[in-house]
């Protein structure tokens, strides 16, 4: 029989073989993932330094098995970034520049070799060009994004993710790169003299937009305060364009959700306006809830600017609940070329609310707000010199 | 003695593969296709790996389905546990369109919307809604953000789908309500999770 010693070897040296085998065997299983892990979960962020992850030793095994990317695009904001993921058999070391030779961002991997992964790996080309994984000598690596544009530190970020037996993952290095901010320079002056500022009444014709338990309709109250901020504006010597000035579909008689959106960015972008502001009335099931909200998309370094500047003359003089302001993926803030908001003015699902939104006093002070914001605006953007 | 040295590692390869099939069945559920797509197109249950037989028996398996929350704010994740069947992302969207119980959270989906298909290619989800879900929704960025944010959100629970694409009556639409833009695919939205 066999002797206990000799057992216990045989024993211990498959458990070693075991041990070092069935992690490669689950992680042969998600090579062919295509698709990076957007889970949240677990990360651990180590932005542009080296990171504390215990090292299992500087093992010949452990390298850079595979690489998989995605562009992640956030369904509120609407905004977009590149996730690359890096599969490694075992922890690393990761630290990460922007200097290298041209716009690129370089991942020094410690710990890990070039393994199964392909060379170079294409991306997305607006985000960022493609990954090239080098050799660096017998532990460590190299992963080099190419980018199209410099990008700054804060536009990226780099963290770790441990191994996941259930879901069959392995370490993973995760590379997040923001869409960047078009950098583009506006040379604002204070006043609203001469500035051309378009005026978004939303909804109209056959789309009332939110209707509320009296049958108040959100386009009628939009049109009625917009009419009043077009007449303040006017007054102080700016020049304003309303992409309705009427109870009617922007595009045409019925037109497609879509088609209505694209006309009012039109009259923004082909007038090259300063500003674009939309006007709506929010609306939810719960009659409870209230407030004034205003929502922004960052397409330049004005466009939070702007939505605060607004928010906070609109709950100046309208005095309602202050929901604050968002970022947010609406088409009509998205698609104009200037800084853009949209002001959810009140809700209309609100009965108190839906009364005021309905009266000419409240929606006097509505403009009222709107105009003081954009009056604000014009003299922040201003210190800030054009720059960005 | 060499004989027996040979069988008695035979008989451990053969017990260790035993093991290694065993530990695949303990710590992970096998892929659950979902209904209407592709048998190559597969979605694992749950995320984070929490489905483990000692948490959930074998007969069930757990999802996390997001209502708003009663100021319109944010979204709440609602777990469920469910029988456990081949098609865990439909479950999860019948759960969200017949809304929820607790009376803290406010479901978002429009009276009378009816789920007509949803399937998974190349991990995005097309979920296809009936035209109520336009039609009955009450309007107002409030409302629309979090019908799309909690229908993305549920959807992207899942391990293998990333990006959800909205369809009403089998078509891709622009917007629900004439604020949001959702011509294509989403991503998870994780600013707006109730922390
Ligand atoms: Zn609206």
């Amino acid at each position: 029989m066999l002797n206990l010693r000799r057992f216990r070897s045989i024993f211990l040296s498959l458990l070693l073989f075991m041990m070092f085998f069935v992690p490669q065997i689950s992680m042969a299983e998600t090579l062919d993932n295509n698709v990076p892990d957007a889970s949240p979960a677990a990360s651990v962020p180590i932005l542009k330094s080296a990171i504390s992850l215990p090292m299992a030793g500087a093992r010949a095994t452990n390298q850079l098995n595979s690489a998989r990317w995605l562009v992640h695009k956030d369904a509120v904001e609407g905004t977009s970034k590149l996730r690359l993921v890096i599969d490694t058999s075992d922890p690393v070391i990761v630290s990460s520049t922007l200097d290298g030779n041209g716009p690129q961002l370089v991942l020094d991997i410690k710990g890990a070799v070039v393994g199964d992964v392909d060379d170079s790996i294409t991306l997305d080309g607006q985000i960022a060009e493609k990954v090239r994984f080098i050799k660096k000598d017998g532990n460590n690596s190299q992963a080099v994004v190419d980018l199209p544009a410099m990008i700054d530190d804060g536009d990226y970020k780099v963290f770790t993710l441990k191994s996941d037996t259930a879901n069959k993952k392995s370490f993973r290095v995760v590379v997040d790169i923001n869409k960047p901010v078009p950098k583009v320079v506006y040379n604002f002056t204070p006043g609203l003299r001469n500035k051309v500022i378009v005026i978004d009444p939303g909804h109209g014709g056959s789309d009332p937009g939110a209707i509320g338990p009296n049958k108040v309709q959100e386009k009628t109250v939009t049109l009625a305060v917009a009419q009043k901020v077009k007449a303040m504006l006017e007054n102080a010597g700016a020049k304003v364009l309303m992409t309705r000035q009427t109870d009617v579909d922007v595009y045409g008689p019925n037109a497609s959700a879509v088609d209505e959106l694209k006309a009012r960015t039109i009259v923004a972008n082909n007038n090259k306006a300063d500003v674009f502001v939309s006007i709506h009335i929010n609306a939810f099931s719960n009659p409870t809830v209230g407030g004034t909200a205003t929502y922004y998309y960052q397409k330049s370094n004005y466009d939070a600017l702007l939505a605060n500047c607004i928010q906070d003359g609109l709950v100046a003089t309208g005095g309602l609940q202050d929901r604050g302001t968002y970022s947010a993926g609406f088409y009509v803030i998205k698609r104009t070329t200037m800084p853009s908001i949209l002001a959810e003015l009140g809700f209309i699902s609100n009965p108190a609310e839906e009364k005021l939104l309905s009266t000419y006093q409240f929606q006097q002070q509505m403009a009222q707000g709107i105009v003081q914001g954009l009056d604000k605006f014009f003299s922040q953007a201003a210190k800030r010199g054009g720059g960005l | 003695m060499m004989f027996r040295k040979r069988i008695f590692l035979f008989i451990m390869l053969l017990l260790m593969t035993v093991m290694l099939g065993g530990c695949d069945n303990t710590t992970q559920q096998p892929p659950v296709p979902l209904q209407n797509e592709n048998p190559q197109q597969q979605a694992a249950p749950i995320e984070g790996g929490t489905v483990t037989p000692s948490s959930v028996g074998q007969d069930t398996m757990k999802m996390t389905v997001y209502y708003s929350t009663k100021d319109a704010l944010n979204l709440v994740g609602e777990q469920y546990v469910v029988p456990k069947n081949t098609h865990p992302a439909q479950t999860a969207m019948e759960l969200l369109v017949a809304g929820t119980k607790n009376p803290e959270l406010i479901s978002v989906v429009p009276a009378g919307t009816k789920l007509r298909n949803i399937s998974v290619k190349e991990h995005i989800a097309y979920v296809d809604f009936s035209d109520q879900l336009v039609k009955n929704n009450k309007g107002g960025s409030a409302s629309e953000i979090l019908l799309v944010a909690s229908i993305v959100n549920t959807l992207t629970e899942f391990h293998d789908i990333k990006k959800v694409q909205i369809l009403v009556e089998g078509k891709k639409i622009d917007t629900i309500s004439g604020h949001m833009d959702i011509g294509e695919p989403l991503s998870r939205s994780e600013k707006i999770i109730k922390k």
